[in-house]
């Protein structure tokens, strides 16, 4: 299709400066933050010289590794784990007809639209009012252990347990969404062949549907991992004491008085995105190349 | 909404279901294995902790460690007194004014890259144009702090350019900035997809018959974008109308939105669970709202064009 | 709503206006819903489903139990120890800037035990995190004085062992047995200190000696000034301006304190318990309300600012240190408190953070001129004006509260 537009030549318009102005705009602020990160004074309105030391402190700080290891946790758990429902749930709805499907649908793609404060609030409710619920229970089932000589049961308590599995529930939304858009581009009649020439489902489904879903479900992994990397309230609600993901240190930092070892951490994580986007855009570029020439 | 009647609609299904070499027994286990698990995470950790809050909601004054009084609309009737509803008319606004803000600088550089740049620098332009949306949202907003404040880099460029300083940060124009600066992106990306597929041939013919620019755009362009306008404005104003680390970070002691008064109900000092609750449940129906409108309107335009 | 079409999704995909707008090679920039038929059906549905939907009273339980603050003894107390007793961890649940990285690693090298902080910015933030049972994990907690009697109250607090604690005797007689917790049953005071204003003189061009001068200047002081984010504080110190106690339970007088300060709300940049110091130092604002110990620490770094106690009078606080019941390490707690409570620790503390302490031992060993500094140590004739900030009953907490909130959202 690109091939049919004449070449244009690129002239300066208006358009164009605009353009040019607000990449300006949308660079801006990083390269702001960039900057003072390498500033000496501890106060952020004036420059007193070149220096690193904002990156030793912040390379030396324990709590930064450890915020990164528990978002890194949280991440990776939620994603794997919904990577896996959020295929099966957009293949089966693709799939089949059933009673109430419509419904299934709407709910499953509930998250996308649903503020995140009003997701955060629900499921701190439902997990106080589930332990509510379940602690009773369990103290008297542990009070007849105890008496019994053995271990007592944990009481369930908010943790990084409990952000994962709320983390699931957006993640699934989205992979499930990137999913289907897959799905419907796809030849219905690959997985009917394949099962007219004797496969069981389970061979068609993963000799034929999975290796041409896999681009899907990677776009859709990496969307879901940057917005659970990037997910403040619905962590901030679920997460026990002890947990601390990346964005509730660097909130709380900011809240309790900006340090500007947050600006060499912000250059950092910039960077650190920077890379996996092209990386990603690569990957996916070289993806779509295979395809066209097929 | 109570008097709605579900329906069951003949599906048109891409995947025929039936095929001879399906055992009846697949049949059964293969919808249950596919789409049980999901169903039931959504069903226990979305669909059951909405219903909570909404049971909460009818809860009046509702908190915790206090023994929950009697079902009531207390919760809702509090909603609407002036001070409640000012900040939900604040945060309405500042939705408004960050989806219109975000359609005007948007436009013209999704054009510009879908249109007018050479078409194979376009991936890349979008790409690095969106590349901001990668890092941390907080960090972002944080990052407008330092150029908006009264002594920030904003007011430093003024003086030296002999002009009267700004004071943005901690009021309302930090808010639209922070928020436009956060939507942009996921604008441009939208108004691209549709102006990509923009039938260019179009607008040269319109050009040849004569049709001034600013004809061709109103006449050509605008209408053969305006779902993806309608997009673009929809989930842009839906975002922005709960954003919020934006109005939280860079919007001071006078820009109190429906997320930080949610926010303040649960985790703040005034821990009033069922206000929170019924506030929850009016942004949830309000956006549905907002949505099941633009699907009526959206639909009909399509059948227009189509 | 009214639409007839009952195409299925995958049909429908292209003539929906937004779905077409989802290309997949954009999907891994964005979050775009896709909308279709079928959200259109769910909207219609899910409030039919919704309203059939049993919800046998399960929010209920929420009232039934608080986590981590339950009547019944509390099993992790000691389970979560007794799993793992080598892997000391202790959390604690303090104010931002009680702690340092020495007194963490001193305490760690005397102990072998690990700590974590986590920060809090108010006593009723802290309170909402304790309730809502985000806070199992910690085995300390720093509340007000005022709070540890709501804490008592609610039944999260361990009465203390007293036989397991070193130095109380060389508390100061003050806080030998507070009124706030008799007996120091379930609380050890960490930190004192009074609640004030921070101002660079050379900015305000004088000497403020109160709150006056906000209400005096209020035309010029458009988002100058900063506030504590803390009901009690803000709402009690306008009490008092008003010639009102701290601690006042009449409605009428907290609506006047209101309407006081609905006067000064656009001189408010925001609300900030801490955060208010990089804006204080640059200038962006003139004058904030401050706690002691957070203004001194800023003016050892920019001498050039002034902490004083309004002469209307203001809060004299004390900040705790509490075992709570869901605590899962009460030994290492108790570790912690008795570290805390040596003579030295707490005077290197004080040297360090500004934080006042209330331990005679402790006081002895700091330098005259630190004993002598009256923002660190105010006299008895600037005490007397202050008050501490007491619990008022449920009913007037919701006053106070809400009259907050209207503040807050104005």
């Amino acid at each position: 299709m690109n091939s049919l537009s004449p070449k244009l030549p690129l002239k300066i318009s208006w358009q164009s400066m605009f353009t040019l102005l607000m990449f300006g705009f949308m660079y801006l602020p990083i390269l702001i933050l960039a900057v003072y990160s390498f500033n000496s004074s501890r106060f952020s309105t004036t420059w007193e010289g070149f220096s690193f030391k904002w990156y030793e402190k912040l390379f030396s700080d324990v709590r930064i590794f450890e915020a990164l290891k528990d978002s890194l946790t949280v991440a990776f758990s939620a994603v794997g784990i919904s990577a896996v429902l959020g295929t099966m749930m957009a293949v089966g709805l693709a799939k089949f007809r059933f009673p109430g499907k419509g419904l299934y649908r709407g709910v499953s793609y509930l998250p996308l639209i649903i503020p995140d404060i009003a997701i955060a609030v629900a499921t701190l409710v439902f997990f106080s009012s589930l332990f509510g619920f379940l602690n009773p229970i369990i103290q008297s089932l542990n009070a007849f252990l105890t008496k019994m000589g053995l271990l007592s049961l944990p009481l369930p308590t908010l943790s990084i347990g409990t952000v994962i599995m709320a983390h699931i529930v957006f993640c699934l939304a989205y992979i499930a969404v990137v999913v289907s858009t897959r799905l419907t581009s796809l030849d219905p009649h690959l997985e009917e062949a394949a099962l007219d020439l004797g496969a069981t489902p389970l061979q068609a489904f993963i000799k034929v549907l999975l290796p041409e879903l896999i681009p899907a479900i990677l776009s859709g992994c990496l969307l879901a991992f940057i917005l659970s990397m990037d997910d403040l309230l619905i962590s901030g609600f679920t997460a026990g004491s002890g947990v601390n993901t990346l964005p509730m240190l660097i909130y709380s930092r900011v809240r309790t008085g900006i340090s500007p070892d947050i600006n060499a951490l912000s250059v950092v994580l910039i960077l650190a995105s920077a890379l996996l986007a092209l990386t990603s855009e690569y990957v996916r570029y070289k993806g779509e190349q295979r395809r066209l020439n097929r | 909404m109570s008097t709605s009647t579900p329906s069951s609609p003949p599906l048109a299904e891409s995947l025929p279901a039936s095929s001879q070499g399906w055992q009846k027994l697949t049949r059964l286990i293969e919808p249950i294995a596919l789409l049980v698990p999901s169903g039931v995470w959504l069903l226990l950790l979305l669909v059951a902790p909405t219903l909570l809050i909404l049971e909460l909601s009818f809860i009046p004054g509702f908190r915790l460690g206090q023994s929950a009084g009697d079902y009531g609309i207390g919760n809702y009737l509090e909603i609407f007194q002036p001070i409640y509803f000012q900040v939900i008319l604040r945060s309405v606004l500042f939705a408004i004014g960050c989806t219109v803000t975000c359609m005007l600088l948007g436009f013209p550089v999704a054009y510009w890259i879908a249109v007018m740049a050479p078409s194979r620098w376009r991936n890349l332009l979008l790409v690095a144009f969106v590349l901001p949306l990668w890092t941390s949202s907080l960090l972002r907003a944080y990052a407008w702090i330092t150029i908006l404040r009264p002594s920030g880099s904003l007011n430093s460029l003024l003086s030296a350019l002999h002009l009267p300083s700004q004071e943005w940060l901690n009021q309302t124009p930090a808010v639209y900035i922070g928020m436009a600066y956060s939507f942009l992106p996921y604008m441009v990306l939208i108004l691209y997809a549709s102006l990509e597929k923009l039938d260019k041939r179009l607008l040269e013919a319109a050009s040849d018959l004569g049709a001034t620019p600013q004809q061709t755009f109103w006449k050509v362009t605008v209408p053969q974008t305006l779902p993806g306008i309608a997009a673009g404005g929809l989930l842009v104003f839906i975002t922005s109308l709960g954003e919020f680390v934006v109005p939280e970070l860079l919007g001071g002691a006078s820009s109190m939105t429906i997320s930080r008064l949610i926010y303040n109900q649960f985790l703040g000092a005034t821990r009033n669970w069922g206000l929170g609750s019924s506030f929850s449940i009016l942004m949830i129906t309000g956006v549905s709202i907002a949505i099941a409108l633009l699907l009526k309107y959206g639909d009909r335009d399509s059948a227009l064009s189509g | 709503m009214s639409s007839n079409q009952h195409h299925g999704f995958d049909g429908e995909c292209d003539r929906l206006p937004l779905a077409h707008l989802a290309p997949d090679h954009l999907a891994p920039h964005l979050p775009l819903p896709r909308f279709s038929a079928a959200r259109r059906r769910f909207l219609k549905t899910s409030a039919a489903i919704a309203s059939g939907f049993v919800l046998s009273n399960c929010a209920r339980n929420l009232s039934n139990v608080n986590l981590g603050s339950g009547d019944s003894p509390s099993p992790t107390s000691n389970a979560g120890v007794a799993k793992n007793p080598a892997s000391g961890k202790l959390y604690i649940y303090t104010w931002a800037n009680y702690t340092d990285d020495e007194l963490i690693k001193g305490f760690q090298e005397k102990t072998g035990i690990q700590v974590v902080a986590d920060p809090f910015d108010s006593n009723e933030t802290m309170m909402a995190k304790m309730q809502a049972g985000g806070g199992t994990a910690y085995s300390i907690i720093y509340p007000s004085d005022y709070t540890v009697i709501d804490m008592v109250e609610a039944g999260m607090l361990t009465p203390l062992d007293h036989s397991r604690l070193q130095g109380l005797d060389t508390l100061r007689p003050k806080w030998q047995n507070p009124v706030y917790d008799r007996g120091n049953a379930h609380s050890i005071p960490a930190v004192w200190g009074t609640t004030g204003l921070i101002y660079d003189p050379q900015k305000v061009g004088k000497e403020i000696d109160g709150w006056s001068y906000i209400w005096d200047n209020r035309k010029s002081l458009t988002r100058q000034i900063t506030l504590i984010d803390d009901v009690r504080e803000v709402m009690g110190a306008t009490l008092r301006t008003l010639g009102y106690s701290y601690n006042t339970t009449s409605p009428d007088q907290i609506k006047k304190a209101y309407s006081k300060l609905v006067q000064i709300k656009p001189t408010i940049a925001s609300f900030l318990t801490t955060g208010w110091e990089d804006q204080l130092a640059s200038g962006d604002v003139t004058v904030s309300m401050a706690y002691s110990q957070d203004a001194i620490k800023l003016i050892e770094e920019k001498p050039n600012l002034k902490y004083v106690v309004p002469k209307t009078g203001s809060s004299v606080w004390t900040d705790t240190m509490v075992i709570p019941k869901s605590a899962p390490n009460p030994d290492a707690a108790y570790a912690w408190m008795n570290y805390l409570l040596q003579p030295d620790i707490a005077a290197g503390l004080v040297q360090r953070l500004r934080t006042a302490t209330a331990n005679q031992a402790a006081f002895d060993l700091l330098p005259p001129e630190t004993q002598k500094d009256d923002r660190l140590f105010p006299t008895e004739a600037m005490l007397s004006k202050c008050e501490g900030v007491a619990p008022v009953p449920a009913r007037i907490a919701e006053v106070y509260d809400q009259y907050w909130t209207r503040l807050t959202s104005s």
